[in-house]
């Protein structure tokens, strides 16, 4: 799959970072000299990682990772510079963070395109903490012909008696991909996806047992999510859809406008809602499985 | 450039043994000194080996005497970031703000690629990791930051890390549920609960060939 990787640098060494990048037969380099230019061409193309130099006349390096964060948080940013970290301001971008690569390293152009790959390859600057066996996870995940299951509706009635069970705002059946989460139901909202990074699904899917936050408000990992604000979030519950291998793909999920708590027994009831859902997407990749080849088709 | 199949690093010390290349220990418990006492006894390097230390509560002396005590010569091979004390040679590095993980990052990210210039294999450490927690304005920036230039090293070179997290620190959040879901993420956890003036029981997982409780004297 070809990567397109945003390259900034000054117009006397643009060629020697960009071809560093070709080198690599899947990746493509599209250049820019200034920040402005830059930050242009983010408006007009998707890229998956930046690799930009510190100096630039008309600003420097940290605002064209400020710009592209801001729009796609997740996407991973390398500083290839000869400035010394002690010499970069980052007052102003105190948690951007961002992969430090040392120009006046002996192998530094070598190594970029390796540095590049890597970030890319390992989602290595998310804001989130992925399970130790991501790959496994995913690969269990991808089993699953979801776009091929007839489970629209099983979904939509099963949040619909999660939201009235529970008497909440939202309920949903939510996919934890690579990325971002994909929600196969919900009742209450539309929403389609959410960046992995801005979900509770991601830190929820990470305990075995069903999590509660009673008060966003009062949790720091999440009381500075603007996406959580603007959705109208206060309160969340989430237990995890584990397939038979043990790998957790997803959640079931309940939230509410304001705070609420959960007894024993109704997270026990909601783990309960998260087996079924498992047990319909197993049972219908299992009937997509066992048909013959034309009827599937 | 990338992982290898090299040698365990030794934790003569404590009742380990041994931790494989590329392993990132969660250590956590409620009593700082307990916690220093097994992280500088895990972190503390060899003679082939270099320590990376990232400390919030201490300055860069103080944190190579605790490595000197706990493995003779350690201190003189670690190289520290800190927000603390003056800079004293190369091998200490001071930041003005410990919130400033972007700062913190590079600056650590830089140490690790200075001492393999020397040699490939690194102990790394954040002591403590709680207090970036407690100083940063999102949680998630300090995963941006454990993913970019913590866990990204131990993958990439030959070397084992250990982010230490006071469980009694006030980090406004539910630190169990915060705590288990970041052990995913590592390759072990040990979690330290003191037994005595001078004991504790550790409780470990993912460290082959380790009980699952030990007793150690701190």
């Amino acid at each position: 799959m070809e990567r397109t990787i945003l390259c900034v640098d000054s117009p006397e060494r643009i060629a020697t970072v960009s071809s560093a990048i070709e080198d690599h037969e899947d990746l493509t380099a599209i250049e820019a000299t200034s920040v402005d230019e830059a930050t242009q061409l983010l408006e007009d193309e998707p890229v998956v990682c930046v690799v930009t130099a510190y100096d630039f006349p008309d600003g420097t390096g940290l605002e064209i990772v400020e710009t592209i964060r801001s729009e796609t948080p997740q996407t991973p940013c390398v500083l290839f510079t000869d400035v010394s970290p002690g010499d970069i301001e980052t007052s102003s971008f105190e948690e951007l963070i961002v992969e430090y690569l040392n120009r006046d390293l002996p192998d530094a152009t070598d190594r970029l395109e390796f540095v590049v790959n890597d970030v890319i390859d390992h989602s290595a600057q998310v804001g989130f903490l992925a399970p130790e066996d991501e790959d496994e996870r995913l690969e269990t995940l991808a089993e699953y012909d979801i776009d091929e299951l007839p489970i629209d509706e099983s979904f939509d009635r099963l949040t619909d008696l999660i939201a009235d069970h529970f008497d909440v705002a939202v309920s949903f059946v939510g996919l934890i991909e690579k990325d971002e989460e994909n929600f196969l139901a919900c009742s209450g909202a539309d929403w389609d996806s959410l960046t992995r990074e801005d979900t509770m699904c991601t830190h929820s899917m990470l305990q075995e047992d069903v999590m509660v936050v009673e008060d966003i408000a009062d949790d720091k990992r999440f009381n500075k999510n603007e996406q959580l604000e603007n959705l109208g979030i206060v309160s969340y519950a989430g237990a995890n859809m584990t397939a038979p291998n043990g790998q957790v793909i997803g959640q079931v999920c309940v939230l509410d406008h304001e705070s609420r708590s959960y007894s024993p027994a109704e997270r026990e009831t909601l783990q309960q809602y998260a087996e079924t859902a498992m047990e319909i997407l197993e049972l219908r990749q299992s009937v997509l499985e066992a048909r013959p080849p034309e009827v599937a088709q | 450039m990338s992982v290898s199949g090299s040698t365990a690093f030794d934790v003569e010390t404590l009742p380990i043994d041994r931790v494989d290349d590329g392993t990132s220990i969660l250590l956590t418990g409620d009593d700082t000194e307990a916690l220093k006492t097994v992280f500088s006894r895990i972190v503390a390097a060899d003679e082939d080996e270099r320590s990376i230390v990232l400390a919030t509560n201490a300055g860069g002396r103080a944190v190579r005497r605790t490595l000197r005590n706990a493995k003779s010569g350690a201190g003189d091979r670690a190289s520290v970031l800190t927000c603390e004390g003056p800079d004293h040679d190369d091998a200490v590095t001071t930041v003005d703000d410990i919130g400033d993980l972007t700062r913190l990052g590079m600056e650590f990210s830089s140490l690790v690629a200075a001492s393999q210039q020397s040699t490939a294999r690194f102990r790394a450490g954040i002591f403590l990791c709680s207090t970036i927690c407690s100083e940063v304005e999102d949680t998630r920036s300090v995963f941006r930051f454990l993913n970019t230039n913590f866990l990204t090293e131990l993958r990439r070179g030959e070397g084992i890390g250990v982010c230490a997290i006071d469980t009694s620190a006030d980090l406004e959040t539910d630190i169990n549920s915060m705590i288990s879901g970041m052990e995913t993420s590592f390759s072990a956890r040990i979690d330290i609960k003191v037994t005595g003036r001078t004991d504790a029981t550790l409780t470990v997982s993912g460290l082959s060939g380790v009980d699952e409780t030990v007793d150690v004297t701190l």
